[in-house]
């Protein structure tokens, strides 16, 4: 008996059927003809980034302790005495900015080519979902390693979502796990970073994936009208495409390998202390006004986001003026996050 | 399915992605492989003064503790002789029995001679033994250094 005979009868599918399937879903998947261009191929980085971050995570999970009395040494024993302990962190660590940058750049793709109008609004919606979660992955991520900058960042962060009206205080108690940030803080991030978020992560992403298949990529306007198959020409574009992630992420760890930073200290706040990057458009906004302020008028940006979809057929009647809105919106949010981002990058 | 033939510029470029992600994948299972195995330490030995030579007479002992682990120092006619008071068998403390010249466990009645050999009783082999080093008037002996920190 055969190798596949004898799986056939434990597997008692339909083996053509399978494979036909299999060539309409994967293989000859249509590709419009404007995915020959990089910049729209934007979708897939994110994706391949977090299947780097998933197995580096994993790996890392080998050895990290999350603990007080043990996390700081756990990352760096990682760090300096594991093999190749620094690459895989550094992969990590690097991963999620380049999952960040990744997510930015393909939500200001999607919305200037205004690719979430009708039918494509949820997915839209799961995006921006998807873009927060990631976020969220990002700040519990960085506050596991129990340096300085991570334990005040936790502190400083889970003190603002005490600021979130009715649920702020209990949201606070059950983030920390308790009334200050302790042991249970970090046994509390390490669960949501490693156990809650990616089935959630991974939910949406399919979420995503199959609603973007069910309609069809959205093609912009002005390329030609066409189709090729996903075999071979974007199969090959995916491979180059991980292959130039990997090796960007390989290189920034080896220029730039991520440091530990000093062990926490409950007793002292550091003179400077600041987020990661991303979240300076919210940092120095919060430097500007009161904190509910801050906390409010965000909360109205995520919203706004969010159904971004479906406030834009309500502002204006014709498709060019509506076109003309999404432009004035989508630069004015751009123009705000990278001059916020760039100010704070440059101040004390 | 009709077979397209492709051209020869395509099948090189082609196959420089494959042999290109083939080989990253190679790298990358090596390093992880590498990451979850931790490597083999070369045994590492430090001298540690356990004796001064007229200290113990001829045919007695001195029970010493070394990271909280009893040794035994013997001085025979022969010289100076240290071993582990941990018995072979399941790990009690031996101890040291002047007037029959011999090592006794209590646990399971084991019983080894002044030379660390089994007499009687359970232990499966004789008891470790230290290498001794004498330098000038002092005993030595040489013990393995165990890394230090929570990862031993």
């Amino acid at each position: 008996m055969s190798m596949k005979e004898w799986l056939k009868e434990r597997f008692p599918i339909d083996y053509e059927k399978f494979v036909e399937i299999n060539e309409r879903i994967f293989i000859k998947e249509p590709i419009p003809l404007h995915m020959k261009k990089w910049w729209y191929c934007s979708g897939a980085t994110p994706l391949i980034v977090f299947a780097f971050q998933v197995i580096t995570g994993i790996l890392l999970t080998f050895y990290f302790v999350p603990s007080p009395e043990m996390a700081y040494e756990s990352v760096r024993h990682i760090t300096e005495d594991v093999r190749l302990g620094f690459w895989i962190r550094g992969l990590h660590r690097w991963g999620s900015n380049l999952m960040v940058i990744a997510l930015l750049l393909h939500i200001t793709r999607v919305f200037f080519t205004r690719a979430y109008r009708k039918p494509r609004e949820i997915n839209w919606m799961i995006g921006v979902i998807l873009f927060f979660l990631t976020l969220t992955f990002s700040f519990t991520g960085y506050s596991l390693t129990y340096n300085q900058l991570s334990y005040w960042a936790t502190t400083v962060g889970t003190n603002m979502i005490k600021q979130v009206p009715f649920i702020g205080t209990w949201l606070l108690t059950f983030l920390r796990g308790g009334e200050e940030v302790s042991a249970n803080t970090l046994t509390r991030f390490f669960t949501i970073h490693v156990g809650l978020l990616p089935p959630l992560i991974i939910f949406f992403i399919s979420l995503h994936i199959i609603i973007l298949r069910l309609h069809g990529v959205s093609e912009p306007e002005g390329f030609p009208k066409g189709h090729y198959s996903f075999y071979p020409h974007h199969f090959y574009k995916i491979i180059i495409i991980t292959l130039f992630l990997l090796t960007v992420m390989s290189t920034f760890t080896i220029i730039l390998p991520p440091g530990l930073g000093e062990p926490a200290n409950p007793a002292v706040t550091p003179l400077h202390i600041k987020p990661e990057w991303y979240f300076f458009p919210m940092y120095r906004f919060l430097k500007l006004v009161p904190l509910n302020v801050g906390i409010i008028v965000t909360g109205l940006f995520v919203v706004l986001m969010l159904f971004w979809p479906f406030i834009d057929p309500i502002i204006a009647k014709s498709e060019n003026k509506r076109r003309l809105w999404a432009y004035a919106v989508g630069g004015l949010t751009l123009l705000i996050t990278v001059g916020m981002t760039v100010w704070e990058m440059f101040s004390a | 399915m009709k077979e397209e033939k492709q051209s020869r510029r395509n099948f090189l470029f082609n196959f420089g992605i494959i042999t290109a992600a083939f080989l990253a994948a190679v790298a990358f299972i090596r390093n992880v492989f590498l990451f979850l195995v931790p490597p083999r330490r070369k045994k590492k030995y430090h001298k540690y003064l356990v004796a001064e030579e007229q200290e113990i007479p001829v045919g007695q002992a001195k029970q010493i503790s070394i990271s909280k682990k009893p040794v035994f120092v013997l001085h025979l006619e022969d010289g100076y002789h240290v071993y582990s008071g941990i018995c072979t068998h399941l790990g009690c403390i031996v101890r040291w029995e002047e007037d029959k010249q011999r090592f006794y466990c209590p646990c399971h009645k084991g019983v080894y001679d002044k030379h660390g050999n089994v007499i009687s009783g359970p232990p499966p082999r004789p008891l470790d033994q230290f290498e001794v080093v004498k330098e000038g008037k002092l005993v030595y002996i040489q013990v393995q250094e165990k890394p230090g920190g929570p990862w031993a």
